[in-house]
C-alpha cells in the first residue's frame, strides 16, 4: 500500500479482469427535493459544511386552496402563503389553518398545493458552490473532493467524523455501539444487522459504512426510518454506504486501508453518486496493489489473492466453461477463478 | 487475447485479415451496445386507464412508472413526474372519457400540464382527447407554442384490446436514436431469415430489458417482415429485485434459499451480471432467465399464437454462458408451443452489431457470408401438445426414431416426459415420430417426420403440458424442477 508498489511487475492478462473504481472526484452530489420542500440556495453560490441547503416538508399532503394567496402567484412550482401572512414568512409548521406550501397546479378554479405542518432542514454535508437548484426536483452541489464509491447509500445525506470499529471482516454488534460514537460515521465491518442500525441511530451515530446490508436488514432500517420520520421529532441525519452488495463478505483491503487513513476525520455520505466524500482534494491515498485482485462472487467471495496470469477457458461447477485466471491465495498453491468473478483495483 | 488465439489457431487467416494484435484498434468495427431504460411516467384518471395505457407501454424499451388517482394523490404524481429520472410523461384517456375517468381526468390533465410547464426537457405524450380539453389549454396557458415540439399527441384508449401499434411506435420514437442492440438486432433477424428462407424467431434476454421478434422471409414482392416487442419489463432482473424478482425466480429454483437470501443473491447477479456463472449461480441465473422470459412471453401473446419458426435463437449474456442442453430446456420450460424448431445461440453476440449496417442489401451478403458461424448450434426442439389425459402419467405414448449420417437411434417417448437424444453439432437428421393416439406437433397427428439438426443439447423431446403445469405446492414443485434439472446439468443433483 505505498507508492514502490507501482514498480511491481504484474502478470499479463490482468487488463482483462474488471477493474473497479474506488476514488472518484470531482464530486456533483444530487440531493433530490420533493414538490414542497423548498430550496435555500441559488446557482453558483458557496455554501459550507453544515449550510442549510433546503427545507424537507415531512409528511407532505395536498391541500386544496382556493387561491390566490399573498402574492397572487400563479406559476406551479411557485410558493403559495395563506392569505393575511407576509410572502415568504410563512413556514412550513406555522399555526396556520392551511400551511404554507408549493403550488402544484390549478383545476376548477382552485389550487392544489404540497404543503405539511412540519419540515426537516437539509444540510450542506460538505462545502461546495450549488450548480443547479430546480424546485420540486433537486440540487446539484459540486465540489473538487474526493469520493470513496459504494455501491448505494440509504437515507442519508449526513456527515460526521470517521471511525472504524471492527475490522473489515468483522460484524457490528448492537452491544458495541454506545453513546461514545454519537456524531460519527461508523465502519461496520463485512455486515450490520437491524438491532446495530436502530441502535445506531438512537445513541446519535451520523452513518454507518458496511461491506454488505441485505434486504432483510435494508426492509427493516427502512421501515424503521419511515416510521421515525412521522414521529413528531423526526431523525438527526443518518444514512448507510453499501460498499459492496447484499451477500455478506469483508471489506476491501484497498477501500480499508483508505478508510484507516481517513480514520478520524470529517466525511460525508452522500446517495447520488453513493460515496463517501473526503473534503480535501490534495489528500494522499494509499494506492493498491498492482496485482491485487479480489474475488467479488461465488463461493470464494471476498478473499483477495495476487494475480498469477492467464488460465485460459476452463471448466467449472455445472458443467460451465469460462475464462479464467491463475490468482494465488495466501501460500497456497494457484488456482483457477472465472475472470467474471475478479476484481482489480488498479 | 482474442486477436493473439486466433493468430496462433490461425496464422494464414490471421494475416489474410490483416489480424495483429498491435493493431485491432485499425480494424473496422460495427458496434452496438443496450442502453439502460428510460423512464416513462404513465398517468391515468383512473386505475383502469393507466392499466390499459400501461399494458401498452410494458411492450416498449421505457421502464414504466404507473399512476392513478386511485393509487397516488397529487402531490405524489407530481413529485414522481419530477423525478429528474423520469424523460417522459403519459397520460392517456378513453373517449369519450369512461365514467371512472371524468371525476379525475381535469385534474390529471393540469397536473400534467403544470409539470410540462415545470420540466422543458420533458416529453409528453397525450393519448386520447387531451389537449382539446380546457384543463389543458389554461394550464400550459401562454408557453403551448414553446412546448409544441414536445407535445405528441396519440390514439385514445380503447376499451377492449385493439392495434397498439400506433402509441409503441410514438413510445419508440421518442427514444434517442442509437445503435441500441434490440434494435439492430431485429434488422438483422429479419435480413437472416430471408437469407436462410426460413421463420426465425428471436428472444433476447439482457440485463435491463428483453426482446422476442419473430421475422419471416420475403414471398414473391413481398420482403421480409418481423413482428417485434422491445421491454423493458423483461429485463433479468429488476432495479429493485424485491418489488418483482423474487418470487418469479424462486418459482423456477430447486434449492432452499428464502425471499430475502434469494433477494441478496439477486441483488448482487443485479450488480455483478458476469460474476457467478458456475455452479450454483449458473443454475440461479438461468431460473432468472426462466422468470425474465416468462415475462416476455406473458407481453407477446400474438407472437405465441403463431406456428413454431423454423428456428429460434436465444441471444444474452445469461443464455451464452450456460450449458446447451440447460438452456434447451430453459426455453422449452417457458416457450411452449408445440412443433419442431432448431435452437440457436448469438454465441458471439453479433445479431446487434450486424443490425446497425443501416442497407438492407448491404447486409445481406455478410449475413449469407456469416451465416454457418454466426449461431451456435443448440439442436432441436421438439414439443409434443395434446397427449391424451388417459396416456399421462409415465404411461408409453409412442416412439422416435432419428434416421441420419450416423447409426439409426429409436426411443420410446413417455407422457410427461422430457427425452434428450444426442446429435452432435452440424449433423441432420430426420426424425420420424410414431404415437398410439393424435397428438398435436403443428398439426393434429399420430405419425409425423421432421428434419433435425444436431447441436450441444441435440434433439430435446419434450412430452409435458402444453402450457406447463407445475405442481402449486411448493414441494412437489420443486422435486419437478429437479427431475428434470438432473437431465441437463453434467455431474451434479439440483
Amino acid at each position: 500500500m505505498s507508492r514502490q508498489v507501482e514498480t511491481i511487475a504484474v502478470a499479463p492478462g490482468i487488463g482483462l479482469v474488471p477493474r473497479r473504481e474506488v476514488v472518484a472526484g470531482p464530486i456533483d452530489a444530487w440531493f433530490p427535493l420533493a414538490p414542497g420542500d423548498r430550496a435555500f440556495v441559488s446557482v453558483g453560490q458557496a455554501v459550507v459544511r453544515g449550510a442549510p441547503l433546503a427545507e424537507r416538508l415531512r409528511e407532505p399532503r395536498t391541500v386544496v386552496v382556493a387561491g390566490p394567496g399573498a402574492r397572487d402567484p400563479d406559476r406551479p412550482g411557485d410558493r403559495w402563503t395563506p392569505p393575511g401572512t407576509t410572502a415568504g414568512a410563512a413556514q412550513a409548521g406555522d399555526r396556520a389553518e392551511v400551511p404554507a406550501g408549493e403550488l402544484l397546479f390549478r383545476a376548477g378554479g382552485r389550487w392544489r398545493i404540497a404543503a405539511a405542518d412540519s419540515s426537516e432542514p437539509l444540510d450542506a454535508p460538505f462545502p461546495g458552490i450549488v450548480r443547479e437548484v430546480r424546485d420540486g426536483i433537486g440540487i446539484k452541489l459540486q465540489s473538487p473532493a474526493k469520493g470513496i464509491l459504494g455501491t448505494e447509500v440509504l437515507a442519508g445525506p449526513t456527515s460526521g467524523r470517521l471511525h472504524i470499529v471492527t475490522g473489515p471482516d468483522g460484524e457490528l454488534r448492537a452491544s458495541q455501539v454506545d453513546v461514545g460514537a454519537s456524531g460519527a460515521i461508523l465502519v461496520a465491518g463485512a455486515r450490520i444487522d437491524a438491532e446495530a442500525l436502530t441502535r445506531a441511530r438512537a445513541v446519535g451515530v451520523r452513518g454507518v459504512i458496511v461491506a454488505a446490508l441485505g434486504i432483510k436488514e435494508r426492509h427493516d432500517f427502512l421501515a424503521s426510518e419511515r416510521r421515525g420520520r412521522a414521529g413528531v421529532h423526526g431523525l438527526p441525519p443518518f444514512g448507510i454506504l453499501v460498499l459492496d452488495g447484499a451477500s455478506r463478505r469483508p471489506i476491501a483491503s484497498p477501500v480499508m486501508a483508505l478508510l484507516e487513513a481517513l480514520e478520524g476525520r470529517v466525511v460525508a455520505i452522500v446517495g447520488e453518486p453513493p460515496c463517501l466524500v473526503v473534503d480535501d482534494p490534495d489528500l494522499e491515498l494509499p494506492q493498491p496493489r498492482p496485482d491485487l485482485v479480489r474475488v467479488r462472487s461465488g463461493p470464494l467471495a471476498g478473499a483477495e489473492g495476487t494475480w498469477l496470469g492467464l488460465a485460459g477457458p476452463r471448466r467449472f461447477p455445472a458443467g460451465v466453461t469460462l475464462e479464467a485466471g491463475l490468482v494465488r491465495f495466501g501460500e497456497r498453491a494457484p488456482i483457477a477463478v472465472p475472470l467474471g468473478d475478479l476484481e482489480r483495483f488498479a | 487475447m482474442l486477436a493473439g488465439r486466433i493468430a496462433t489457431a490461425d496464422p494464414e487467416l490471421a494475416e489474410a485479415v490483416g489480424l495483429r494484435v498491435d493493431s485491432i484498434d485499425d480494424l473496422p468495427r460495427l458496434e452496438a451496445r443496450s442502453e439502460p431504460p428510460r423512464t416513462l411516467a404513465v398517468l391515468g384518471a383512473s386505475r383502469r386507464a393507466v392499466g390499459l395505457v400501461e399494458a401498452i407501454a410494458a411492450r416498449t424499451s421505457w421502464r414504466v412508472l404507473p399512476a392513478s388517482p386511485e393509487t397516488h394523490d397529487p402531490r405524489e404524481m407530481t413529485e414522481l413526474a419530477l423525478r429528474a429520472e423520469v424523460s417522459a410523461l403519459l397520460l392517456g384517456a378513453s373517449e369519450p372519457p369512461g365514467p371512472d375517468e371524468r371525476s379525475a381526468l381535469d385534474d390529471m390533465t393540469a397536473l400534467v400540464a403544470a409539470v410540462a410547464r415545470r420540466r422543458p426537457e420533458l416529453q409528453i405524450v397525450l393519448a386520447g382527447p387531451i389537449a382539446s380539453r380546457s384543463a389543458w389549454i389554461d394550464g400550459i396557458g401562454e408557453s403551448s407554442d414553446a412546448m409544441a415540439a414536445r407535445i405528441h399527441e396519440a390514439p385514445p384508449l380503447k376499451l377492449r384490446s385493439g392495434p397498439d401499434e400506433p402509441l409503441r411506435d410514438l413510445l419508440e420514437r421518442l427514444l434517442p436514436r442509437t445503435n441500441e442492440t434490440r434494435t439492430s438486432a431485429v434488422r438483422t433477424v429479419v435480413t437472416l431469415a430471408d437469407v436462410l428462407g426460413r421463420r426465425i424467431e428471436l428472444v433476447e434476454i439482457g440485463l435491463d430489458g428483453g426482446l422476442r421478434a419473430l421475422a419471416t422471409p420475403g414471398v414473391a414482392d413481398q420482403g421480409p417482415v418481423a413482428v417485434a416487442v422491445r421491454s423493458a419489463r423483461a429485463g433479468l432482473i429488476d432495479l429493485d429485485p424485491e418489488q418483482g424478482t423474487v418470487d418469479s425466480v424462486l418459482a423456477w429454483t430447486t434449492g432452499s434459499l428464502d425471499r430475502h437470501r434469494m433477494g441478496d443473491r439477486l441483488r448482487d447477479l443485479r450488480a455483478n451480471p458476469w460474476a457467478d456463472a458456475s455452479g450454483d449461480g449458473a443454475r440461479l441465473r438461468l431460473a432468472a432467465a426462466r422468470a425474465a422470459l416468462s415475462r416476455l412471453v406473458a407481453l407477446t401473446p400474438e407472437l405465441s399464437a403463431m406456428p413454431a419458426p423454423d428456428l429460434t435463437i436465444a441471444a444474452g449474456g445469461i443464455f451464452t454462458l450456460a450449458p446447451g442442453q440447460a438452456v434447451a430446456l430453459a426455453i422449452a420450460d417457458v416457450i411452449r408451443r408445440a412443433g419442431a424448431t432448431q435452437l440457436a445461440i448469438d454465441h458471439a453476440r453479433l445479431l446487434g452489431p450486424l443490425g446497425t449496417i443501416e442497407d438492407p442489401d448491404e447486409r445481406r451478403p455478410f449475413l449469407a457470408d456469416l451465416a454457418d458461424d454466426l449461431l451456435a448450434p443448440l439442436g432441436t426442439v421438439i414439443v409434443i401438445g395434446g397427449i391424451p389425459q388417459v396416456r399421462r402419467r409415465g404411461a408409453s405414448v409412442g416412439t422416435i426414431s432419428l434416421d441420419g449420417d450416423g447409426p439409426a437411434v429409436a426411443h420410446e417417448l413417455m407422457a410427461g416426459d422430457l427425452a434428450f437424444l444426442d446429435l452432435q453439432p452440424g449433423d441432420r437428421a430426420l426424425a420420424t415420430l410414431v404415437f398410439r393416439d393424435v397428438v398435436r406437433i403443428g398439426r393434429r397427428t399420430r405419425r409425423v417426420s421432421v428434419p433435425v439438426s444436431g447441436g450441444t443439447a441435440g434433439v430435446l423431446v419434450d412430452l409435458r403440458d402444453v402450457p406447463l403445469r407445475l405442481p402449486d405446492r411448493r414441494d412437489r414443485r420443486r422435486a419437478a424442477l429437479a427431475a428434470w434439472g438432473e437431465l441437463v446439468w453434467p455431474g451434479e443433483s439440483t
